[in-house]
């Protein structure tokens, strides 16, 4: 393997991707950004062996592919306590309660006026400093990794939800009053579905968020699994494969999450205007 | 401006009384135990039975042994007040007064939060810099080639999926072993958080021209980068810096994610430190200064916002 | 290719009066305080200088593992543990150990003495802080040697927390017992106003199980190179007269310490009484690694049960050359 393969297969690629991209069919947009990724991964392996690259600096792709197929359980483990006990739950309730103050604050002028700077000002405070906090408070199990989760999500959420709410025109809501319409009614019927776009986009945010406070809290204390503990006590044991099978098991389920709820978002504003074409 | 004042001062003064209350039940087991080692009756009499008890009940129960709930030394949770001296103790008194102060020994001291407030910011400021740059060059890039929007679009997605936390100590190893230390390893992780924002708004700012603008360009048979320069960066501003104010806070975080590993220094090694030695007002202190240092740089941004916009000609 | 670069230097330098110091980084493996007095000391003192060194010590922080620095060429020598270090070497890394500062063990599990624990059976079926990132070795090899296992809360197991960087798990009972140094966090439990009578602890030295700690390592195929060995022979002499003077002087090698913490965290108080604890540790130590402290280390972890982190006796992974030519 030598720098002149090295380029060759680069450059092969691009022009495979380039010859791709004039095509006009709907698999192309899957495929350019998978053939982009397989290229990295290629040039990734070649230049470990060219540059003779320690295995423990940056193991090559096929050795992070081998140690993610020989320790499926117990990453299999490390997500269940990480992702679907930790960040899940601190989503839901995060997500849940912000939406919940969000119908409050729009009742209240005085909450909105007052509750807005602030939260700016909380959802500024960097996680790695109330990480430690929350683990304290809350003990190693996956309840404060869902607190930190909370913490993170809820904000984001919070301003988006309270933004959607109000994005409806004085004009619909005058109608709406014209039917003698209730509160309740007029927020199930006009205001909610109006603000559909802002609360998926405080959800699809804080999807990613979720995970990378559940894993930042694991290293600042966790039971004998999770992926944060994972990653930290592989790097220790100099287990670099199971370091990077550790994070891509996170990348996966991060773009996984993230990708369920655009879906969900298509699915339910299939009305917006960024969904009907356009560029 | 003024009609937000008094709702921010009415909950920030909830907060505070609340968080006052909270003290109580937060700290009531350690407060309860160092009270039975000054001799204090306290019911149940033994730390294994308090362990299992509720909080509250507990503070129901001791009524007449919390007094030093809002002065204990190592608290799970500080009173304001003991954050505030703190926050005091850490700024003007170490300068003013501290043997390593700036008043007696011509520098900052490296115990002031002042001292690591600056650690941080240069940090944030490089890896700001290094962030938007790669942003709007990345940016360009897409607009201008569909197989960049195809294949890189994804992939920049993807890769803020991955907890920066956990890459941190890896990326630090990895600059060290080709020779790079000090401000540029935080530099490198703080941009790696700041590029993103700046990507996805330029993107759409680059493209927010519309056909009739594009057209005329056409009509002038304006080269792609005539197009570039007097039509699409100019169109892009505001998307930039509605970029740039998350950017700057990711980058904010970036530079302490970084901090953590190294421990040279700045507002991430100091929360660190606070949590090593249980000194949660110390911790508290440097959390608020982070916060306030996010503040000031997005107000900061926001500023140059307006006075930019403004000599572009843009209605106040 | 850089090393015969480097030895061509260095024959030069024998030829003629050095043109300039050896650099030497020296990795940490943890954040700066008087557990690497020694080597502050050296630096303060001008001992390296002496030698004809330029030495800059690099202090280590959370998930900043030594091992995966030297591997990728960041420092030239480390301070590491040594379980992690055969661990490594196990791995692929070739480490050797070069000098061996640190005689005896610090480290401890101290429980809460009204939990009810008063020898290490009881610690059968309880919540215990454990720290991981290199350091569970010791622990993981005394369980197997109770015949304990680490399964969770159980009969016959118990539950292992990886706990953080402070002593809190234990202060709020979170935890019957956590990881302790005689020399850091054991202090900071007493500062938290906890009487000693109130706990119990018990110390790896005196359960059988105790590892060598801190001490210095290098990559083994640089060892053929003569310069280098000299290079580094001048390093270990410099760092044990610097840990010598820190043990006779140790408020003052405190003091020291604290001058290079940039992050101004510690204080002197307890900078000092950590100097205290950490010169009982290295006081039995010329630099010299003694080979059955090693063999019981080996013993002991290849002994660690259905789980060993090394599983077979490691060769070389010690030296005397460097330190023969450092005593001399």
């Amino acid at each position: 393997m030598n720098g002149l393969s090295l380029f060759a297969s680069w450059l092969s690629a691009c022009v495979a991707n380039w010859l791709f991209s004039r095509i006009d069919k709907p698999w192309v947009p899957y495929v350019v950004p998978l053939v982009f990724g397989i290229t990295v991964l290629i040039l990734w392996e070649q230049a470990v062996y060219k540059f003779e690259i320690p295995t423990v600096i940056l193991p090559p792709p096929s050795l992070i592919a081998a140690s993610f197929a020989g320790n499926l359980s117990t990453l299999w483990g490390d997500f269940t306590q990480t992702i679907l006990k930790g960040a899940l739950s601190g989503y839901i309730i995060g997500c849940g309660a912000a939406f919940l103050t969000a119908l409050l604050v729009d009742r209240s002028d005085y909450l909105r006026r007052g509750l807005l700077p602030l939260g700016n000002f909380m959802a500024a405070l960097p996680i790695v400093g109330t990480a430690p906090i929350l683990v304290m408070w809350f003990g190693f199990g996956w309840q404060s990794k869902a607190a930190v989760v909370v913490l993170m999500v809820y904000f984001p959420m919070l301003v988006n939800t309270v933004a959607g709410l109000s994005e409806t025109s004085a004009m619909q809501r005058d109608l709406m009053r014209t039917y003698a319409a209730t509160w309740g009614q007029s927020l199930w019927s006009l205001r909610l579905p109006a603000a559909l776009p802002f609360i998926f986009n405080g959800l699809k945010i804080s999807s990613t968020l979720a995970l990378i406070g559940a894993i930042v809290a694991e290293f600042f204390g966790s039971p004998t699994q999770g992926l944060g503990f994972r990653i930290s006590t592989s790097i220790g044991q100099l287990d670099l494969g199971m370091v990077w099978s550790a994070i891509l098991v996170s990348a996966l389920s991060g773009t996984a999450f993230y990708g369920l709820v655009a879906l969900a978002e298509r699915r339910m504003t299939f009305w917006h205007a960024s969904f009907r074409g356009g560029r | 401006m003024t009609r937000f004042i008094p709702p921010v001062l009415g909950m920030v003064l909830a907060l505070i009384a609340l968080w006052y209350v909270a003290v109580v039940p937060m700290n009531v087991k350690e407060v309860l135990t160092a009270a039975e080692r000054a001799g204090v009756a306290v019911s149940p009499p033994s730390a294994v039975e308090r362990r299992d008890m509720g909080n509250w009940a507990l503070v129901v129960r001791n009524t007449h042994a919390l007094g030093d709930s809002w002065s204990s030394d190592r608290p799970k949770l500080p009173a304001p007040h003991q954050v505030l001296v703190e926050l005091y103790d850490s700024t003007i008194d170490e300068e003013v007064n501290g043997r390593r102060g700036i008043v007696k020994s011509g520098t900052l001291s490296n115990r002031s939060l002042v001292y690591h407030a600056i650690v941080t910011l240069n940090a944030t400021f490089l890896g700001f810099v290094i962030g938007t740059v790669l942003g709007v060059g990345l940016a360009v890039g897409i607009v201008h080639s569909r197989v960049m929007d195809m294949s890189v679009m994804p992939w920049a997605i993807v890769s803020q999926t991955i907890p920066i936390v956990a890459l941190a100590p890896m990326i630090i190893v990895v600059l060290y072993s080709i020779g790079v230390q000090g401000l540029i390893p935080k530099a490198v992780i703080s941009a790696y958080l700041s590029f993103f924002p700046v990507v996805v708004g330029m993107v759409k700012g680059l493209r927010s021209p519309d056909a009739m603008q594009m057209d005329l360009m056409r009509t002038y048979n304006a080269p792609t980068s005539a197009v570039l320069w007097k039509l699409r960066l100019p169109a892009s501003v505001p998307y930039l810096f509605a970029s740039l104010k998350i950017a700057i806070a990711a980058s904010l975080v970036g530079a302490i994610v970084g901090e953590l590993p190294v421990q040279k220094g700045g507002l991430g090694a100091r929360m660190l430190a606070g949590s090593y030695y249980g000194q949660t007002a110390q911790i508290w202190a440097a959390l608020f200064v982070a916060a306030g240092l996010a503040a000031v740089l997005v107000w900061a941004t926001g500023w140059m916002e307006r006075r930019t916009l403004r000599k572009m000609g843009a209605k106040p | 290719m850089k090393q015969t670069w480097i030895a061509a230097v260095a024959a030069l330098g024998m030829a003629s009066p050095a043109l300039a110091a050896d650099e030497i980084k020296l990795q940490l493996k943890w954040v700066t305080q008087a557990q690497f007095a020694g080597y502050y000391v050296a630096l303060e003192n001008g001992y390296y200088e002496e030698a004809d060194l330029d030495v800059t010590i690099m202090p280590g922080g959370p998930d900043i593992a030594p091992t995966q620095v030297i591997a990728g060429g960041g420092a030239d020598v480390i301070v590491e543990w040594m379980p992690a270090a055969l661990s490594a070497r196990e791995n692929g890394l070739p480490l050797v150990n070069i000098a061996q500062p640190y005689k005896s063990s610090g480290m401890m599990l101290t429980c809460w003495k009204d939990a009810g624990i008063e020898g290490p059976e009881d610690l059968d079926n309880r919540t215990l802080g454990v720290w991981f990132f290199g350091n569970e070795f010791p622990f993981l090899a005394w369980m197997s040697h109770l015949d304990i296992g680490t399964d969770g809360k159980a009969e016959g197991s118990v539950e292992v927390l990886k706990q953080g960087f402070n002593v809190d798990p234990l202060l709020q009972r979170q935890a019957d017992c956590i990881s302790t140094m005689t020399y850091n966090e054991y202090g900071q439990v007493l500062d938290a106003g906890v009487d000693p009578s109130e706990l119990i602890t018990f110390k790896y030295e005196d359960q059988g199980v105790a590892m060598l700690e801190d001490g210095l390592y290098v990559l083994e195929e640089n060892l053929e190179d003569p310069a280098y060995v000299d290079k580094m022979a001048r390093f270990v002499a410099a760092s044990m007269q610097g840990w010598k003077w820190a043990e006779e002087n140790p408020d003052d090698a405190a003091m020291i310490v604290l001058d290079y913490d940039e992050t101004g965290a510690q204080t002197e108080a307890h900078q000092i009484r950590m100097m205290g604890e950490v010169a009982k540790l290295t006081a039995g130590s010329n630099g010299a690694l003694d080979p059955a402290d090693y063999q019981r280390t080996v013993d002991t972890l290849l002994a660690g049960g259905s789980d060993p982190v090394i599983t077979k006796q490691p060769e070389g992974a010690w030296t005397h050359v460097v330190s023969d030519a450092a005593l001399k």
